[in-house]
């Protein structure tokens, strides 16, 4: 749809822009057409009136050749000929209105189309082109308004996914269970009782504390899953075997509980559906430039296949989307009854003066 | 009412939540557990072996699901549930658990599910096997995988495991890798929870797996017999065959 077209103000805006025009005309005329200033005006305003529709195609003649794309020389020539046949096209409308006008007065159509014909045709070409001019401008305009609106789409949808995945990052049947084994240690082992109580305080709280900040190092993220399966070993007992391989250096940044589902999952769609327990591996591995992380679980084959790991394998998914786009990456399979998911994203790291901030807090974490 | 002594089995996968449960007995003299199980094969080991007056069974079991225990156990054993997630509760009461207890749980809310339970028993309450069955295969279909109790073991067959079911008088046979487990079911029944686009009815006793299925060949006149993969024989009738030869 054209923009003028598309809102009455806006037609109405710029018909009375040309209503000058026409004016501005209308006094050009006057001169040598030997006109009076009546005469002049009503033979310039509708023809004027006219050639605003005219030159409403400038717009058209700006899409279909777009600044960027388009070579200086083609644009030239687009722009002068398209000038060119609308104020020819303008000009015989002028005359049939000429000859319309005249008729039955004792004004002779012939001469003073003769008198004024170079400079209609040279007014419809110049008024050709500024349209043509303001056309560009508009389209540049409306790009970049879409352009920032697709900016702020896709920054709202990033957000959104974030919360989202947060929400999800830690299943509350994981504090009921923990909770009953509470109640049931509170008897039968009353220091071990306080001991959990102590590592859920501090699991809830690093969560908490992590998962607000934008990005943590890797070490700091690999504390949180150890001291949560420390939690689900006091539950499963030795059904829970858990290895976790610490990198060298644990200084690489990457958003905050991005490990958590994944090491959940582990647990709730791994381990617990085996009759007798089995191994959580988590293995990491650091280049100069990229970080992998590897969650292993073993599962059960028979198990019915719509209770699958969906909902935090892909939270983890579309938040390494929304992060890094097409620059991380993230891969499940199963094999000989091991789940296997793989995750590869850019190795960040803290600018050195940042970085012993990252690092203290994991230190302190550690001790 | 007297209070008769109540015979009890603990099903948990989780050794401190049967600890719960074992103190919070302690408390009622009249209670005794008699197993303690650790999965839901023992589950239903313990029931058909020890035929206990009740059975407090965890949901979130490895391999088979406190609702699937219920399944192949039948009415035999009234069943408390214990577990941490509250959205099982509606399909608890729909199966006829006599209560639900969520995680955790206190002594009183204990002693509560306790005492519906000796009123259940002392009503000699019944209720209707297929009733049971049914509410609890409405929200699976179609069915991933099929149970089948022999004895005091279970049979966990996913579908892909199995070729072909055969009517057996009142029982079908599952036939999986040359071995047939007996289910008491009726062959259309069992038809109906299968998964229309996988399994066919060849035959008016027969329910084919149709990816087992190596050629089909003319018998005599209007009758076929389809080969299976492994060389096993199965006659197709007339009607089976449009069945067929509209699904391949």
């Amino acid at each position: 749809m054209h923009p003028i077209l598309a809102r009455g103000s806006r037609l109405a805006l710029y018909l009375s822009v040309w209503i000058i025009i026409g004016v501005l005309l209308a006094a050009l005329l006057a001169g040598p057409g030997g006109l009076a200033a009546a005469q002049a005006l009503a033979i310039a305003l509708p023809i004027a009136l006219t050639y605003a529709f005219f030159c409403l195609s400038a717009w058209y003649v700006a899409r279909s050749t777009p600044i960027g794309p388009t070579g200086p020389i083609r644009l030239a020539v687009t722009a002068i000929t398209s000038s060119v046949i609308s104020s020819a096209a303008w000009l015989a409308v002028a005359r049939g209105w000429l000859e319309i006008f005249t008729r039955g007065s004792e004004l002779a159509s012939g001469r003073v189309f003769l008198a004024v014909r170079p400079l209609i045709f040279g007014f419809g070409v110049l008024l050709y082109l500024l349209s043509l001019a303001i056309s560009y401008l508009l389209a540049a305009f409306e790009r970049s308004r879409e352009a920032e609106r697709r900016g702020l789409e896709a920054q709202v949808h990033a957000r959104e996914a974030e919360l989202r995945s947060l929400r999800a990052q830690i299943d509350p049947h994981f504090l009921f269970n923990s909770l009953h084994s509470i109640s049931a240690l509170t008897t039968a082992d009353p220091p071990a009782a306080r001991r959990m109580c102590v590592l859920l305080g501090d699991f809830f709280r690093d969560s908490l504390a992590l998962g607000s900040e934008d990005r943590i190092t890797l070490a700091r993220e690999l504390q949180l899953a150890e001291r949560f399966l420390e939690i689900e070993q006091v539950r499963f007992g030795d059904r829970l075997r858990v290895s976790v391989e610490v990198p060298v250096d644990g200084t690489v940044l990457i958003p905050p509980l991005l490990l958590q589902p994944l090491v959940e999952n582990a647990v709730t769609h791994g381990v617990a559906q085996m009759l007798d327990g089995g191994l959580i591996a988590i293995r990491t591995s650091v280049t100069d430039t990229r970080l992998r992380i590897v969650v292993e679980n073993p599962c059960d084959r028979d198990r019915p296949r719509r209770t699958g790991t969906g909902v935090g394998l892909s939270n983890v998914r579309s938040r390494l989307i929304a992060v890094y786009g097409d620059d991380a990456l993230v891969s499940s399979t199963e094999a000989d009854g091991i789940w296997r998911v793989e995750l590869t994203l850019p190795a960040e790291r803290a600018p050195a003066g940042d970085r012993h901030v990252s690092g203290g807090i994991g230190a302190e974490l550690r001790s | 009412m007297t209070m008769e002594s109540l015979r009890i089995v603990v099903v948990d996968d989780e050794p401190l939540a049967r600890a719960v449960v074992r103190e919070y007995v302690a408390a009622h003299p009249g209670v005794e557990i008699v197993a303690e199980c650790a999965n839901g094969f023992e589950a239903v080991k313990a029931a058909s072996e020890l035929s206990p007056d009740l059975m407090f069974l965890d949901v979130q079991m490895p391999k088979l699901s406190g609702f699937e225990v219920l399944e192949l156990i039948g009415r035999s054993v009234p069943v408390v549930f214990t577990t941490a997630y509250d959205q099982y509760a509606l399909t608890a009461f729909e199966v006829h658990a006599i209560d639900y207890l969520l995680k955790p749980f206190s002594a009183e809310r204990f002693a509560e599910a306790l005492t519906r339970a000796r009123e259940r028993l002392a009503a000699r309450e019944g209720m209707p096997v297929e009733a049971l069955v049914d509410a609890n295969r409405t929200n699976q279909t179609p069915l991933e995988r099929v149970l089948i109790r022999d004895g005091s073991k279970v049979h966990v067959l996913t579908v892909d495991r199995i070729d072909y079911v055969e009517a057996q008088d009142d029982y079908v046979a599952f036939h999986s890798d040359g071995k047939s487990y007996l289910k008491d079911q009726t062959l259309a029944a069992v038809e109906g929870l299968l998964d229309p686009a996988r399994f066919v009815r060849i035959h008016r006793s027969y329910l084919l797996n149709i990816e087992r299925i190596a050629r089909v060949e003319l018998y005599a006149k209007d009758s076929r017999i389809a080969i299976l993969r492994d060389g096993a024989k199965l006659p197709v009738s007339r009607a089976g065959y449009a069945r067929l030869a509209k699904l391949l």
